[in-house]
């Protein structure tokens, strides 16, 4: 258990039922989450298994035009068209992607088709709910745009960006594809 | 033909009755007073003898008929069940399902005898049952158990009688030997000859039948160069066979849409007050399911439309010298792979002149533009998105869905819609409908170093021109083709575009055209028709002609412009399908034609 908790208005009530978790003998392992760790940028962001169908080695992407940049197109991944997204893009981060080198993160729900280009083969994590600090000040503070982000995960000196994929693309953004069909 | 099929489905449904009844009886043998059971009986009963009867096997309408009676009068509480009617019910039920099994073979069955019995019974249990159940004070289950007990006996005696009295059964021997070999048929389990499958059940066969066929082509291109043709020659013919015996399966008949009509027809005839009768022609025309669901809701709009707005009211009509009873049209017809859908009406038809007047209210078109429109590409501005030319909302009409929806769903069909209409005669609303979604013929290019397909639906022929053939037009470029004028843009420009403000530039669709300096370079063009507007695609190279299945692009890049889906090639690159009505929306839209 890590005990350095991040300071927030709920790390006293993480403590203690950080205790009573201890206190069992098999929640231990309920409570932790399985996450997807990549780099993008210069920072580590991670995402939950569960959004997650597989990873990929990058396909030829067909570009679409008139559309975002982070959009880099569509590719066929075992006979799904899917739309690939570049984050580091989205995020406007420094962008070190290319297209044909790397991996592709497959997260398909019934709703979405896409998948996003990370750079190197992902690690899994396994992290104790409690290294999750879901209401650090500067997500909270962070305007409806930043929302997709999850939560903040500290491992020793590691801190990985916790998002949640579906936040990301159900955003406007998307739906205003330049010039979009109305 | 028809007539088989018919009865085919109404074999299908009463098997299926059959089965519900059996299970029903038993569910009512173990509890008496099940309201729910006896309801459900009624109505299944009254569903099967109504189907026979309308098919003609008159023996099962008329056992129906009896067990009708039977539970109409326990429906109504009128009398009560009891144990020993059971024995014969499912007797009657056991026949019943012999009597359909003998539809299905051809073959009559004896039935006079189980008739009679069931008379009996309705007899019986009106008379004496309801006699004694009025008479004692009991509670209701002593009650029951007693008048079993008495009926029972009474049962016995006078079912002779009865049976002895009634005409035309043959006493006796015929009804020893309809009855003879019940045991042993009793506990026979019949299967129904049709299987109800989800649609997209059938979706995913069709998707993966569609995807082989692609698969198919492409390794008989292959095997082509290695001269095996013979093994190629059996796969291409089973995977052929497989792939049109799936689409059939999908296969309905207009008939089922058709026939809906009738009752929407009649309600709106009712609230505007008019007369009208609908005639159908071509029903028995197949077409693929999941097409007629798309385009269901458009015809019930262009129906209703039909009714509301161009058939007009007795009055008028009687004044103008028509039947007072109006006529709509609804007809099939199948033209190579299409389908041929019209909505025809006898009404007012559309007024040319009021459309124009609108069309410049709207400002949809500078009168110049409009002035220079034939009578027949104006009424097409009732397609546009925003144009109504009715004035007053009615209940029936002005429901928000306009003909810009129906233009739509057509489109996204992959069809195309015609209007014909003559002032004072009527209306013709054309569709014209793929029979099949699955596999699509289409051609490939290529822009940008890209591949892209357009649907040969769209294509009327690819030329092959001068630089110096095609001349700039205010914004436009325009080249002659067959004698006619038709607008050339380069998809290039349009897909270079990274923005909005960039679509908007007057001198886009210039850009590549003045980069082009010899004027003898060869430019490349699909002509494409779309709403009878013929414009130019130039594009990089052409390859093949190709099937393809599209699969329409999902979230989140769904409403990518100019793209109506995608679909894999052979070499599993995904290849994006052009939106031929989008594009063209794009060119002629009121900004340009204002131009």
């Amino acid at each position: 258990m890590n005990v350095e908790e991040p300071s927030s208005a709920s790390s006293n009530e993480q403590k203690v039922s950080a205790a009573i978790e201890m206190t069992r003998s098999d929640a231990d392992q309920e409570k932790k989450s399985n996450i997807i760790v990549f780099r993008l940028g210069e920072e580590e962001y991670g995402l939950r298994i569960d959004q997650i169908k597989e990873v990929v080695i990058t396909p030829r992407i067909t570009q679409i035009p008139l559309t975002p940049s982070y959009v880099k197109g569509v590719a066929n991944i075992r006979g799904n068209i899917l739309a690939i997204i570049d984050l580091e893009d989205k995020f406007a981060l420094r962008n070190t992607m290319s297209e044909t080198s790397g991996y592709t993160l497959v997260v398909e729900s019934h709703e979405y088709n896409m998948a996003i280009l990370v750079k190197d083969v992902p690690n899994t994590l396994s992290v104790a709910d409690t290294d999750i600090d879901y209401t650090p000040a500067v997500v909270t503070e962070m305007h409806g745009d930043q929302d997709y982000i999850n939560g903040i995960i500290k491992l020793d000196d590691r801190l990985i960006i916790l998002i949640d994929i579906f936040k990301i693309i159900t955003k406007d953004d998307l739906k205003t594809v330049i010039g979009a069909k109305i | 033909m028809k007539e088989e099929e018919l009865r085919q489905i109404f074999l299908a449904e009463a098997q299926d009755s059959f089965e519900e009844l059996n299970r029903l009886f038993t569910q009512l043998e173990k509890n008496h007073g099940d309201r729910e059971a006896t309801e459900a009986i009624f109505r299944i009963i009254h569903t099967l003898k109504g189907n026979a009867a309308a098919m003609g096997f008159d023996d099962v309408a008329s056992i129906g008929h009896l067990l009708e009676d039977i539970f109409s009068e326990i429906r109504k509480g009128k009398i009560l069940l009891t144990a020993m009617v059971f024995d014969d019910l499912f007797k009657a039920i056991d026949k019943l399902g012999e009597m359909i099994e003998g539809v299905k073979e051809n073959k009559k069955v004896p039935y006079k005898g189980l008739r009679a019995k069931l008379k009996v019974i309705l007899r019986n249990l009106k008379g004496e049952i309801e006699f004694k159940a009025t008479q004692g004070g009991e509670s209701s289950e002593e009650k029951d158990k007693e008048l079993e007990k008495e009926v029972k006996e009474e049962l016995t005696e006078s079912q002779k009688e009865i049976l002895a009295s009634e005409q035309p059964v043959p006493l006796g021997v015929n009804l020893a030997e309809e009855f003879a070999d019940e045991e042993e048929k009793k506990s026979k389990i019949t299967f129904s000859d049709f299987v109800q499958v989800p649609v997209s059940k059938l979706d995913d066969l069709l998707n993966l039948v569609g995807e082989l066929a692609i698969e198919k082509d492409r390794i008989i291109a292959q095997g082509a160069s290695f001269g095996a043709t013979n093994e190629y020659t059996r796969l291409y013919r089973i995977t052929s066979d497989l792939q049109y015996s799936v689409m059939g399966v999908r296969l309905v008949q207009v008939g089922a849409l058709f026939h809906k009509f009738h009752r929407i027809i009649r309600d709106v005839a009712t609230i505007e007050g008019k007369k009208v009768n609908l005639e159908l022609e071509g029903t028995e025309i197949e077409i693929d399911r999941n097409v007629l669901q798309i385009i269901s809701d458009s015809m019930i709009h262009l129906v209703r439309n039909a009714v509301s707005h161009g058939i007009e009211s007795p009055e008028e009509r009687r004044k103008k010298g028509k039947p007072e009873a109006g006529k709509i049209l609804l007809r099939a017809s199948s033209d190579k792979e299409y389908v041929i859908i019209e909505i025809i009406d006898d009404g007012n038809g559309v007024d040319a002149t009021k459309i124009r007047k609108k069309v410049l209210e709207k400002g949809l078109a500078s009168p110049d533009t409009l002035s220079a429109l034939s009578d027949d590409d104006v009424v097409k501005f009732i397609f546009e998105p925003g144009f109504s030319s009715v004035e007053n909302v009615t209940a029936v009409s002005g429901r928000g869905v306009g003909m810009d929806v129906v233009k739509k769903a057509v489109d996204a069909v992959g069809g195309k819609i015609n209007t014909y209409t003559e002032l004072g005669k009527g209306t013709t609303f054309s569709l014209s409908l793929p029979s099949s979604m699955a596999v699509k013929s289409a051609l490939l290019f290529v822009v940008n170093d890209t591949e892209y397909a357009i649907p040969l639906s769209f294509t009327e022929a690819v030329i092959s021109v001068k630089r110096s053939a095609i001349h700039k037009v205010g914004g436009g470029l325009v080249t002659t083709h067959l004698d006619d004028t038709i607008t050339v843009m380069f998809l290039r420009d349009l897909f270079d575009c990274t923005n909005y403000d960039e679509l908007q530039d007057a001198q886009l669709l210039h850009r590549s055209f003045d980069q082009i300096e010899d004027d003898e370079t060869k430019i490349n063009i699909v002509v494409v028709s779309v709403d009878n507007r013929m414009i130019g695609f130039v594009v990089d190279r052409l390859l093949q002609q190709k099937e393809i299945i599209e699969k329409p692009l999902g979230k989140p890049v769904e409403n990518a412009r100019f793209i109506s889906g995608a679909t894999i090639l052979g070499n599993g690159n995904v290849c994006l399908v052009l939106d031929a009505n989008d594009i063209s929306e794009f060119l002629f839209k009121p900004a340009f034609v204002a131009v």
